[in-house]
């Protein structure tokens, strides 16, 4: 189950699909014709040395970020040449996104937060809040509703942004160091509870990090380097291993 | 640490650090301006002129214009303490690896209180080169009618319509230089000293900035202060004569209504900030809108922010509503000798009142970027998400408008209250038969509806209208883009 620079968006399994991926900063190249996909239901690990070009893989892939050349594919259809507010509508309606920090709205409650894509989606005020009860106690921090985010540990607060990206269903989450800002500890039950979720949901998981024991959570993983995939670069050893263990 | 010292680290920063003490200059030299303007007026004798405005002729005047003058330093000063608070985060940073570095709390409240002093000192002398150049420029007199009294007998003045060469401003007539000195020098010294004041509440400690709790707002003494102040004003006059003050002295008086003045203002200021903490956990525990959510919810966290943004904006609102008042009773009362020069004098006022309505609503608006700039990140990481721009749009302009919609109409109805508190409700004219008095008609002053809706309207339309400039900046700030350099 490996990824080929010719494969993708080619491949009618895959769920999400970049090909021949260009994007610069100013001067700087970010991504030199990178291709990358992943099945539906795949939790995927793109790793890399700092500055290699993997978070800008995931927020094009995302359709965060317009790719200068390339294309992004999802479910099937060409994303990359959709208008700003399409992709904002995909983000909203069909994928989670899961930063590394600073990601909730700080004047606003826990339950808040995690109902904010359902009351965009149209959800009204006490349903969409019962549903955010609902993925707060799946996390484990049902008891902090009623608190802001300043009241929070970074633990807690990953916690209640995991609920947040996830409270819609969506079929893809894109998680740029999910863990980075956490110690080692928080980090791996929060990447435990994650995997948990997401396998029990069958929702497709792409992961940046740069951590090979994040990575280890993985079905897969892909390095790059310098904008480009590393096909001869070493992967985790424990690929997989944890991810299994995980979704016990 | 030594001075140079201190002064390189209060100098070194990056775009947002420069353009706070840019703008705090701007702020402190737009101050001196009107402080040395002021003294210039207080300066000019009736010997002096003539002049083109009427206001400047009549030396009894003068010291309405002198107050008005001094007036305009509270929005000016107000914006100046919006800008010092741009690109505060990223000081906050700074100021915390200045401790990690080995800085005393002291050395940081000296650099922090350095910095201020500095933009306030380069603007002070910036404001006096304003000054000194606007002398010479506007300096030459131009054809002009106005009017020229003498005093003919004691008391007894014969009023003169003059057709000639006069100077549009009082250019002829410099204020002491001790005074001009003092002026110069208290500007940088008081923003210094405000800088230090507002540091008291701030704690920079090596890992960051820790602000003392902030004081929830409290709603028992601002509405008593609002409500003592406001019907202490509508019902000005009674009281005086029921006190039997109207035989005191006229200084007695005056101080008793600016104390009443004063109350109705801090209250109407400290009350924003509860209606802002109320408006905004009344609809944010109700709402099912994202944008009145989040909009609600920001003004439960930082309801100081609404008042300290809108306080120079309400006052000057308080002052135009209290002045539209007062030129009824004036034109009423005046229209049987004539309103001209009344009339006149009235819209110097409103234009000052003008130009102190734009300063605090610039102050409002830089106000308005800084939040927008220090939430970025948080505004991005919602676009990335999926959130539609165009609710972050609305959440801010929901947490501008409001608490100032209420406060506005509240500042309208406590300005006109005052003037038909001191002034009256109704004039009283005699009917004469020849010189002899057959009757006396009592004439209603008119309420002065229209000025007062352009007044509450204008003021919420331009809010709005300042806010939507700074939608630009708020959907560049949003650019998920951000997150990547994050």
């Amino acid at each position: 189950m490996t990824s080929t620079p010719h494969s993708a968006g080619d491949d009618e399994d895959l769920l999400v699909a970049g090909r021949a991926l260009v994007r610069s900063y100013g001067n700087s190249p970010a991504l030199r014709g990178i291709s990358v996909g992943c099945r539906r239901g795949e939790i995927l690990a793109i790793t890399g040395p700092s500055g290699s070009g993997k978070s800008t893989l995931l927020l094009c892939l995302a359709g965060i970020l317009r790719p200068d050349a390339g294309e992004v594919w999802f479910a099937g259809r060409r994303i990359d040449t959709d208008s700003e507010a399409d992709r904002s509508r995909l983000r909203r309606t069909r994928f989670g996104v899961l930063f590394q920090f600073g990601q909730l709205v700080p004047e606003l409650t826990a339950g808040e937060n995690v109902a904010m894509p359902l009351l965009l989606a149209g959800v009204k005020r006490r349903p969409a809040l019962t549903a955010a009860g609902t993925w707060l106690d799946r996390f484990g921090v049902a008891d902090l509703a009623a608190h802001r985010p300043t009241e929070m540990s970074g633990g807690q607060a990953q916690r209640v942004a995991m609920a947040r990206a996830l409270v819609t269903e969506p079929e893809v989450l894109f998680a740029d160091e999910p863990t980075g800002a956490l110690d080692t500890l928080a980090g791996e039950q929060v990447l435990t509870e994650l995997v948990r979720v997401a396998r029990q949901a069958g929702t497709t998981v792409l992961m940046v990090t740069h951590d090979a024991k994040v990575a280890a959570y993985a079905d897969r993983e892909i390095v790059i380097r310098d904008g480009m995939a590393d096909e001869g670069a070493p992967t985790s050893a424990l690929r997989g291993a944890l991810g299994r263990v995980a979704a016990r | 640490m030594r001075w140079p010292s201190v002064l390189w680290l209060a100098t070194v920063g990056g775009r947002a650090d420069r353009t706070r003490i840019a703008l705090t200059a701007v702020g402190a030299a737009a101050g001196v301006v009107a402080l040395l303007a002021a003294a210039t007026v207080a300066a000019t004798g009736a010997d002096d002129g003539p002049y083109t405005s009427q206001l400047l002729n009549e030396p009894g005047l003068h010291i309405g214009i002198v107050i008005a003058l001094v007036l305009l330093c509270v929005p000016v000063l107000a914006f100046t303490g919006q800008c010092a608070r741009i690109g505060a985060p990223g000081r906050d940073r700074r100021l915390a690896v200045f401790r990690l570095a080995g800085a005393t709390p002291a050395d940081v409240a000296r650099v922090a209180a350095t910095e201020t002093g500095v933009a306030a000192a380069l603007g002070s002398v910036l404001g006096l080169v304003v000054y000194m150049v606007g002398r010479v420029l506007l300096g030459a007199p131009v054809a002009a009618t106005y009017t020229r009294s003498t005093e003919v007998a004691p008391d007894v003045f014969v009023v003169e319509e003059v057709t000639g060469r006069a100077l549009r401003l009082p250019t002829d007539v410099l204020p002491p230089s001790w005074l001009i000195a003092v002026l110069v020098l208290a500007v940088p010294v008081a923003a210094t000293l405000f800088a230090l004041v507002a540091l008291r509440r701030v704690v920079t400690t090596p890992f960051g900035v820790v602000r003392r709790q902030q004081v929830r707002p409290v709603q028992v003494v601002p509405a008593a202060l609002f409500a003592v102040g406001t019907l202490g004003m509508a019902g000005f006059a009674a009281l005086v004569q029921l006190t039997g003050l109207e035989t005191a002295a006229e200084e007695l008086i005056a101080v008793g209504f600016l104390v009443l003045l004063l109350c109705t203002v801090v209250g109407l200021v400290l009350g924003t900030a509860a209606i802002s903490a109320q408006v905004g956990g009344f609809l944010a525990r109700r709402t099912g809108r994202p944008a009145l959510l989040v909009a609600g919810r920001r003004l439960v966290a930082a309801p100081f922010a609404a008042s300290r943004s809108n306080s120079a904006l309400l006052a000057v609102v308080l002052l135009a509503a209290a002045v539209q008042g007062f030129r009824s009773y004036t034109l009423l009362s005046q229209r049987r000798s004539g309103t001209e020069f009344y009339a006149r004098a009235l819209d110097a006022v409103d234009l000052a009142l003008v130009v102190a309505g734009a300063v605090a609503a610039a102050g409002l608006l830089v106000g308005t970027l800084e939040g927008v700039l220090s939430r970025r990140r948080a505004a991005a990481v919602l676009t990335a998400a999926g959130v539609p721009r165009g609710v972050l749009a609305r959440a801010l302009l929901l947490e501008v408008l409001l608490p100032i919609v209420p406060a506005t109409l509240l500042a309208t109805v406590a300005g006109v209250l005052a003037a038909r508190g001191v002034f009256g409700t109704t004039i009283r004219e005699g009917v004469y038969a020849g010189p002899e008095l057959v009757d006396v008609t009592v004439i209603d002053v008119p309420v002065p509806w229209g000025p007062l809706a352009v007044i509450a309207g204008g003021t919420t339309l331009a809010i709005a209208a300042l806010t939507l400039l700074a939608l630009p900046v708020l959907r560049r700030s949003a650019d998920p883009g951000e997150l990547r350099t994050a």
